[in-house]
């Protein structure tokens, strides 16, 4: 591997975090723990009604009330059609949005804002600003949307990229290849599956917040917790009506984003408070509007159906998939997209695939991006389908895999075909250790010995599933990272990265990437990164892309300041560059053997003789989306007689390429892993006749506690990705995808009842099982 | 985070001055041991909060072969406490440990709970199921069965007089405890609650309480009377399951459905009877 | 009104509203370790030690603490100066995006100071009211146990 050839030893160490120490220290560095005085009081009116039209909007007692500053709505602050959607350009979501529009959409919706001196004035005013509605007839299904004659939800003129607003359709793709229909009515065997998720909650612990302020030049800084702060700041200039020259977005330590983040919500509104107040603006969502009025999952139900040969190599496949994007389209295309374009391509062997699916609007939360972006809903159909297939084929579900799952050096038509929003890129698969990643997990968990065998304990039946997953990395075509790398004086560096580390560790990985090739322990590379005045560009923090695009760019850039290294230790010691290597902080002559410190040569070049600043920056543009594969692998108990399920074990093996840092990949398996048995075993938004989140916090939608948690086990299988930086790919998402098809694949083996609606609660088990009188 | 409205703050001496001081204030007041249910939706109303950790109210005591605990002992007191285990088989000890999180049982009060008497909460049905007894201080020092204050208008009650005590009567047998829940911690989606004592090959007394139905814990006597009397064993379990599927008064709320109720409660009868007979023998 | 306490070792003396909850209050006095993640009770990111005890300081008002100890992660560890818990942590990979792991480092320190010898399960029961959304816990529980292992070696102060 290409890593034991370098002399570095930063890539495929677990080295400290180096942002660790200040987290452990529990020092100051997340959004809100900055205090500036004057800080003003931001918060939002929320709509009661899950759609009505505004009449009027009253603010006059409002402003009345001591301490008030400003108040917005849709009379005083202009109307710029957007979506929320941080995204690449062109963006691909609908400009369904305005900043306070004449119309609410579910109730949640903003409706006005306020800034004032303390929160309890704030929300005093809020209080008291009167609204009149007119009520529109909610609708609370992707199938009442559907319904002809129903209301149309976004049937303001100034709408752009909708598919078909008079049907309240955000976004549809339909993708034929081959004939699907006609192969699968030809097809010896066939399998079904059709499976719904629930609105769901990426929860992470801190919620969206964002303090708004004038620096000592009066330029504007938003200071935010975000998985994209240059996308922040193109759409809050467009959006606020400000040069994007005179705004400074900075994102410190955030407490979690999952893609809830990826999503410009209070930017705008806190930007535009402080403008009309000029004072600084403070604003954070509270745990209940983080449910209802920040992102969800996209609420689906997905059918597959699946034609093979009698020895199981499949030769149809078809997936049709309808998605409730709620109020706004917000990630409406790209998500439906990825659904099927992170899904198919595992299995590419079969002629002929249709993809076809609809993201409709509904007066319900807005959707958007959650780790695993469609995937996750895209798996659980399809790999609850493929346990079906295996089933009626009399074939172990590990074996059907491995005569259909995609090889190194093949394709699929999909890629191509479907992209974020366009058509996608044509590329090969370079590196794939799913064999061993099937290999080891279902040695691991048990899988030969203990499937089928149903042991009791009491009540408990245990059983045991598996499936596969794969991801991408990074968005072919629309990703871009950028990297400036600068030796200084001392002979250590700074690396200035765009990207943002949301707790993933990315700004740990990204060191490592540039300290494996300077040669360097990894403290010797300070990272500064996710500010839009100091660092250069990158798309941000998402579709499973930083270490991947992010590690490229910054790679590049550290192979330049390498060179340049070397250059000027060529002219010191006065021989040819090639002659040299760069290994421990010392640049040597293999020929001479004379040396020079990497603190000399930053002291000559700085100082000494031919004075320059040793520095690169490099930018990567993501022409391929290389996918990390996984196999996972679970054992259930289900209690026959509440149904209540258990997961006692959970084996998650993936390729990742190179783990740049294998305890950090490991990390974001597992945790991703229990957010997707949070999904399989207990979280659902649940809603009122009228459109309102009934478990809108943490104490009625339940994420998994530790005492929730199984034994999970994460297996890094190494490959080698040849495009990836120092051999890596992806890691953040493909563990999410897994759990749903998985746990009920297992509790289809213990108990004999599909779960194909998420969550497997105990009521829906029980009935599954069968009467209940 | 916003003020709670809360304006003035009163650590009581005593009773008698966590009395006056609710008098005082007309209403407008609340006391305040654990603060949990309190302070977690603060009510727009109060204006004083009366705190009634420091009269000497917590405390865990073995009273008559039973317990009596002060009414502001937190959950992890009573856990820790050297009578608790002992009591009625060790319900309190698993019963209270699958109630809220360490954290929250550090600061939640035995007398909190019974005053909320959360329909979904555990507590409550463990003290119905044990028959236990609340001592209070009014106008005049009262005390009544939990059972039979939870079936009056309890709560105004309680916002005019100080929860003292609660009195575990002694119990010649064994309990035990059944929760379903979403996650570990969470609050009950259904739990039960059942004791028995034997007299040789007999059941001489049972008690059976299902609450979370959703509605509040209560007993369920046709349960206990089919129990009475008769040899106790796998297939009376079975009975009382049937008996109670077909006449516990169950519901539907967002967390479950009563069809579900009703099957599992019968479910988790028979559980609570099974441990509760495994536990007396040992 | 008037309210004295012990934050973190150090005697307090100061003039509160009645209302303010313990969390805003602590803040307020730079304590910014504490963090509110639902004002509820129910994530454990507010958690601090009251008299040794983990309590959640979004669900007391400061008037509370009259005369009492309390502890947050700014008072077991420096950046240069780390406690030992505070080392497991980074050590074993059990911090993500950090946001939890204040609350979450106190409840393990709170544990940690009753028992030298915790079980797997009992590190998992300590934390369970502490909700992570990043580490799926593995490493957290990894992190508890070493630091307890180090304990038992003589390694914590």
């Amino acid at each position: 591997m290409a890593v034991e050839t370098q002399q570095g030893g930063a890539v495929g160490q677990s080295v400290r975090k180096v942002d660790g120490p200040s987290l452990v220290a529990g020092k100051p560095l997340f959004t809100l723990d900055l205090d500036i005085p004057g800080s003003l009081v931001g918060a939002i009116l929320p709509s009661p009604h899950a759609h009505a039209r505004i009449v009027s909007v009253d603010t006059s007692a409002a402003e009345q009330v001591p301490g008030v500053r400003a108040i917005l709505h849709h009379g005083n602050v202009p109307r710029v059609p957007y979506t929320t959607a941080g995204q690449g350009w062109p963006e691909p979501s609908p400009y369904d949005t305005v900043l306070f529009d004449t119309k609410v959409r579910f109730v949640g919706d903003r409706v006005a804002a306020v800034a004032a001196e303390t929160e309890d004035a704030a929300a005093e005013a809020l209080a008291r600003i009167r609204v009149e509605y007119e009520l529109l007839p909610p609708i609370l299904s992707p199938e009442e949307a559907l319904a002809p004659g129903a209301p149309i939800i976004h049937d303001e003129p100034d709408a752009e990229g909708i598919y078909d607003a008079s049907h309240n359709i955000a976004a549809a793709v339909d993708i034929p290849i081959g004939d699907a229909a006609a192969a699968l009515a030809a097809a010896p065997v066939t399998a079904e599956a059709t499976c719904e998720i629930p609105y769901s909650q990426h929860a992470t612990i801190e919620p969206h917040c964002v303090i708004a302020y004038f620096d000592d030049a009066g330029r504007l800084v938003v200071r935010t917790s975000t998985q994209v702060p240059f996308h922040v700041r193109r759409i809050v200039a467009r959006v606020v009506g400000l040069d994007p020259a005179r705004i400074r977005v900075v994102k410190p330590r955030i407490g979690g984003g999952f893609g809830s983040k990826q999503e410009v919500l209070l930017e705008p509104v806190a930007a535009l408070l402080a403008l009309r107040t000029g004072r600084p603006v403070r604003m954070a969502y509270t745990r209940q509007e983080v449910f209802v009025a920040s992102r969800t999952r996209h609420p689906m139900k997905v059918t597959v159906r699946l034609g093979a040969t009698k020895d199981g190599a499949l030769h149809a496949l078809e997936m049709d998939v309808l998605s409730n994007t709620g109020a706004y389209g917000a990630h409406a295309l790209t998500v439906l997209s990825n659904v099927g374009s992170k899904t198919l391509p595992l299995y590419n062997k079969a002629p002929h695939v249709h993809f076809h699916g609809r993201a409709v609007y509904t007066n319900l939360p807005v959707a958007g991006a959650y780790r695993g972006y469609g995937a996750t809903q895209g798996y659980f159909a399809l790999e609850v389908a493929m346990d079906k297939l295996a089933e009626k084929l009399g074939l172990d579900p590990v074996e059907l895999r491995r005569r259909n799952y995609i090889r190194v050096g093949e394709t699929s038509p999909i890629f191509e075909k479907i992209g974020e929003g366009r058509e996608g890129t044509a590329q090969i698969v370079r590196s794939c250790a799913l064999e061993e990643c099937l290999r080891i997990g279902a040695e691991r968990i048990g899988w030969r010995e203990k499937r089928g065998q149903r042991r009791e304990e009491g009540p408990w039946v245990h059983g045991l599933g598996m499936a596969c997953a794969m991801q991408g990395s990074g968005i072919t075509g629309v990703d871009m990272a950028a990297a400036t790398l600068v030796m200084q004086d001392d002979g250590s560096f700074r690396l200035l990265v765009g990207a943002t580390d949301l707790g993933t560790g990315s700004d740990t990985i990204l060191a490592q990437i540039a300290a494996q090739e300077l040669g360097v322990p990894v403290d010797r590379v300070l990272v500064y990164s996710s500010d839009t005045d100091f660092t250069p560009f990158d798309t941000g923090a998402y579709a499973s892309s930083t270490t991947y695009v992010s590690g490229n760019a910054v790679l590049r850039a550290a192979s330049d300041v390498r060179a340049q290294i070397l250059d000027v230790a060529a002219a010191a010691l006065g021989e040819r560059a090639s002659a040299l290597e760069l290994a421990a902080g010392v640049v040597r002559s293999r020929k001479s053997g004379k040396s020079l410190t990497l603190s000399e040569i930053g002291h000559r070049a700085t100082y000494v003789t031919d004075q320059r600043q040793i520095a690169a920056t490099a930018s990567f543009a993501c022409p391929e989306s290389p996918p990390p594969f996984a196999a996972f692998f679970c054992e259930v108990a289900v209690d026959r007689e509440t149904g209540v399920v258990r997961v006692e074990r959970f084996v998650v093996a993936a390729d990742c390429g190179v783990a740049i840092h294998p305890q950090a990949a490991e990390g974001q398996l597992e945790g991703a892993v229990l957010q997707g048995i949070g999904h399989a075993l207990c979280e659902e938004m649940l809603f009122s006749p009228r459109g309102r989140c009934l478990n809108a916090g943490f104490f009625d939608y339940k994420i998994p506690s530790s005492l929730d948690a199984p034994a999970i086990e994460a297996i890094l299988v190494p490959s080698e990705e040849p495009t990836g930086p120092w051999g890596a790919k992806s890691i953040s998402e493909v563990g999410i995808n897994g759990p749903l098809p998985a746990i009920s694949n297992a509790i289809y083996d213990a108990v004999g009842a599909r779960m194909v609606r998420a969550p497997f609660t105990p009521e829906r088990v029980r009935f599954a099982l069968g009467v209940i009188p | 985070m916003r003020l709670t409205g809360i304006r003035r703050f009163h650590f009581a001496r005593d009773a008698e001055e966590a009395l006056s001081l609710l008098a005082a204030y007309d209403g407008g007041a609340a006391l305040l041991a654990g603060g949990v249910d309190l302070l977690r939706s603060p009510r727009g109303d109060i204006e004083g909060v009366i705190d009634i950790t420091r009269i000497g109210l917590s405390y865990v005591r073995e009273s008559r072969g039973g317990l009596a605990i002060g009414a502001t002992t937190t959950l992890t007191e009573i856990l820790a406490s050297a009578a608790a285990p002992a009591y009625a088989g060790g319900l309190l000890a698993s019963a209270l440990s699958q109630v809220a999180a360490p954290p929250l049982r550090n600061m939640a009060t035995l007398g909190g709970a019974l005053v909320s008497a959360h329909p979904w909460a555990d507590i409550p049905t463990v003290l119905v199921a044990l028959g236990a007894e609340v001592r209070w201080q009014g106008e005049k020092v009262g005390k009544a069965p939990v059972e039979e204050l939870y079936g009056t208008a309890f709560r105004g009650l309680f916002r005019r007089a100080v929860a003292l005590e609660v009195v575990l009567p002694p119990w010649e047998g064994a309990f035990a405890h059944e929760k379903i829940s979403r996650t570990r911690y969470d609050i009950a989606l259904l739990n039960a609650c059942c004791g028995l004592g034997l007299d040789g090959e007999e059941i001489r007394w049972a008690r059976v309480a299902v609450g979370a139905r959703p509605n509040r814990g209560e007993r369920l006597p046709w349960a206990e009377e089919a129990l009475i009397g008769r040899k106790p064993g796998g297939e009376l379990w079975n009975e009382v399951q049937r008996l109670v599927e077909s006449r516990v008064e169950v519901g539907d709320d967002r967390r479950a459905g009563a069809a579900w109720r009703r099957r599992t409660a019968g479910v988790l009868v028979r559980r609570a009877l099974a441990r509760a007979a495994q536990r007396g023998e040992t | 009104m008037k309210l004295s306490f012990e934050l973190n070792g150090i005697e307090h003396y100061l003039d509160v509203e009645p209302g303010e909850p313990l969390l805003s209050l602590l803040r307020r006095l730079g304590m910014k370790s504490v963090k509110e993640g639902c004002g509820t009770g129910d994530c454990g990111a507010c958690t601090v030690l009251l008299d040794g005890r983990a309590v959640r300081s979004c669900l007391m008002v400061a008037p509370q603490v009259q005369g009492k100890r309390v502890m947050t992660l700014d008072g077991l560890g420096t950046v240069n100066d780390p406690h030992p818990l505070q080392e497991a942590f980074l050590e074993c990979g059990a911090v993500q995006c950090g946001f939890c792991t204040p609350g979450m480092i106190l409840v393990a320190y709170e544990l940690l100071t009753r028992t030298s010898d915790p079980t797997p399960d009992d590190v998992r029961n300590a934390i369970a009211g502490n909700l992570c959304r990043c580490t799926g816990y593995v490493k957290i529980v990894d992190a508890v146990l070493r630091a307890a292992e180090w304990k038992r070696e003589g390694r914590w102060r």
